[in-house]
């Protein structure tokens, strides 16, 4: 018998040893028109909102704005206009880790309405 | 005289140890998730309010593509050539319909020109429904 414990303990040590946690993932859902769609385009019956990423910064609406104050303006929007179309706008420079942070920040406050487009 | 009870120790019985060793055994081997093949210098950006990864949302007709921070573009870590990831595209929306899962796996670093280069090849194809697949919560150490 003790052979067989020996091998069946090397089995348990090597599946303790190269189990390891993995990071949980999640996905963050937005729309990419086809490239000869203008941006400006469609019925826009319903409220639009405007995000530009840049390299170094975000605006929204027109306005520069720091991430936190970006937030804020969503959760006031998100309590009128939960339906709202989100644009967001990336220049062709920006870091793909901004464009996660704003669609983030748009799940968080409920708004699934988004549309990527480049510029 | 009494015979004296760790003589029989030799003897000692062994198979409810085995029965729990192996049943240990067993869990590890369901638990262990083949290291799947991907781009693993991408490092993701957080994204904890989107939607968890699970079994569900992962069937087979999901399509992940790896955008890496030098714009290397690949699937289960082999490199694709835009043509040859627009083949990949049509291919499974022939099967699967526009609506399967196209998930885009990006660096956090990433230049946004490679993945408006990836969407526009999807939005090309008709797949316009796309995900960015974020860090909802760390578990793995770090490196």
């Amino acid at each position: 018998m003790t052979p067989m414990i020996d091998v069946v303990f090397q089995l348990m040590i090597f599946f303790v040893v190269t189990i390891k946690q993995e990071d949980i993932f999640s996905k963050l859902n937005a729309n990419r028109p086809a490239p000869n769609q203008s941006s400006s385009s469609s019925e826009s019956n319903d409220t639009q909102i405007k995000i530009d990423i840049g390299f170094s910064g975000l605006i929204f609406n027109g306005r520069g704005v720091r991430m936190s104050e970006l937030k804020s303006n969503l959760k006031q929007l998100s309590g009128t206009s939960k339906n709202a179309t989100v644009l967001i706008r990336c220049t062709m420079d920006s870091p793909h880790g901004k464009l996660v942070d704003v669609l983030d920040a748009c799940n968080q406050y409920g708004m699934h309405n988004l549309s990527i487009f480049s510029m | 005289m009494a015979k004296k009870p760790n003589n029989e120790d030799a003897s000692l019985d062994m198979t409810p140890m085995i029965d729990v060793v192996f049943q240990l055994i067993i869990f590890f081997v369901v638990t262990l998730k083949m290291s799947d093949d991907k781009d693993t210098t991408i490092k993701l950006e957080d994204g904890a309010h989107g939607i968890v990864l699970t079994q569900d949302e992962l069937p087979p007709s999901q399509l992940t593509i790896d955008v890496a921070k030098t714009g290397r573009v690949s699937l289960s870590n082999i490199t694709l050539t835009d043509q040859m990831l627009a083949a990949k595209i049509r291919e499974r929306k022939q099967k699967f319909g526009p609506d399967f899962p196209c998930m885009i796996r990006a660096d956090q670093k990433a230049a946004h020109r490679h993945i408006a280069r990836v969407m526009n090849i999807c939005a090309a194809q008709g797949v316009w429904k796309l995900s960015f697949v974020a860090i909802a919560e760390h578990k793995a150490p770090q490196k």
